[in-house]
């Protein structure tokens, strides 16, 4: 190894070492960093990314990467930091949980009760159309009646300017045609005539 | 009006119960209305901090105004009481006598304010004003209250001589609030 080569690994020792233990808050993450650390451009995307799992605490319903807060900023900077330190994204968020608790992820993860809430919706859809599909095919009971068929439509259905002769539904329709069309006291122009 | 609407032709039979029907939806709705029931009275913001009856994170922080570093650390073997506060905020300005009569008379007891989203210089004027009676450390990068889980100000957190967390308070604290808490952190119950 050449001397550059060996300042240049002690170097990146050090700057991980500073990474990962800042002045502030000490020995967090617990466990040894097991992603690969991304650079550059990826690195960015990947924050982003993470960002956008990690649910704002003094916003309502915003995520880390969308909201202008100096909180979600310095959550994005710790995100990033992880990032570049070699943790992977369930590292970082289960660091984020011992802090905040399961509120901070805005994708609950997949256990325990959570399992409802991913697939809950699908189960009672399928169970509901397993309902319907049952319902329609089972066959008539004895003793139930089949349907009336549908009734059919009036062959010579009423036009706009006649009147139902029972009184009370003649108003009514009046009524209706002075509201819809405007019409003095509901009369047709051609009953008028 | 709608019952003088309706053609009076053939009335429809009024549909049987059916017990099936019924049996399966309310086996729907019930645990549905037992949670809502059950979570009337919550508050959707109060989140039980997880880090209660675990250890406090460390840090290492540098006071107001410059001077050597205080970590948690060191402070192992008395009670810690830890206010995260801001100028800003004005619960935190009215718990501020509290806590600092607190802090000058409890003996055996280390109070220490985490400035939270603020200016160095006005949190300076601001104790110099006011008064204190314990160190107020600056948390630039905001790591402190994201490690803390903070979700505003003020909050404080109750440490025991262990190094515990044993209890979070949201909102101003008050003198009995504060010997309520410290007992309950010095091991004694509430």
């Amino acid at each position: 190894m050449t001397l550059a080569a060996c300042a240049l690994s002690a170097l990146l020792a050090l700057a991980r070492t500073a990474a990962t233990s800042p002045l502030s808050t000490e020995s967090r993450p617990a466990a040894e960093p097991r992603g690969q650390p991304p650079s550059g451009k990826l690195l960015d995307q990947r924050t982003d990314e993470i960002g956008a799992l990690l649910r704002c605490p003094v916003c309502q319903g915003l995520s880390v990467a969308d909201s202008p807060s100096t909180m979600a900023r310095n959550m994005k900077a710790e995100v990033r930091e992880k990032l570049a330190a070699g943790y992977d994204q369930e590292q970082i968020l289960a660091d984020f949980e011992r802090s905040y608790g399961e509120f901070v992820r805005l994708e609950p993860p997949m256990r325990g009760v959570n399992w409802l809430v991913w697939f809950g919706p699908a189960g009672m859809l399928l169970a509901g159309g397993a309902v319907v599909v049952w319902a329609l095919r089972r066959p008539p009971r004895p003793g139930e009646e089949k349907a009336a068929p549908a009734p059919r439509r009036d062959p010579d259905p009423p036009s706009r300017d006649t009147v139902p002769a029972d009184p009370r539904l003649a108003a009514a329709v009046r009524r209706v045609r002075m509201l819809a069309y405007g019409w003095p006291d509901g009369t047709s122009p051609k009953e008028r005539s | 009006m709608a019952t003088t609407l309706t053609s009076g032709a053939g009335t429809a039979r009024a549909p049987r119960l059916n017990r099936k029907v019924l049996v399966a939806g309310l086996a729907i709705a019930l645990p549905l209305l037992a949670v809502l029931v059950a979570n009337l009275g919550r508050d959707p913001h109060s989140v039980r901090s997880p880090l209660v009856g675990r250890p406090a994170p460390p840090f290492r922080l540098v006071p107001v105004g410059g001077g050597a570093p205080v970590a948690l650390a060191s402070l192992r073997g008395k009670p810690v009481v830890i206010n995260f506060w801001a100028t800003w905020c004005v619960p935190c300005f009215q718990e501020h006598a509290a806590l600092v009569a607190s802090a000058r008379t409890l003996t055996g007891v280390q109070f220490l304010g985490i400035v939270y989203e603020d200016d160095e210089a006005r949190t300076g004027e601001f104790l110099r004003e006011r008064g204190t009676s314990y160190p107020s450390l600056m948390d630039k990068d905001g790591r402190t209250a994201i490690a803390y889980g903070v979700f505003g100000v003020p909050e404080t957190f109750f440490i025991d001589p262990q190094g515990r967390i044993v209890e979070k308070y949201v909102g101003a604290l008050d003198r009995d609030a504060i010997l309520s808490l410290l007992s309950l952190a010095r091991g004694g119950g509430r």
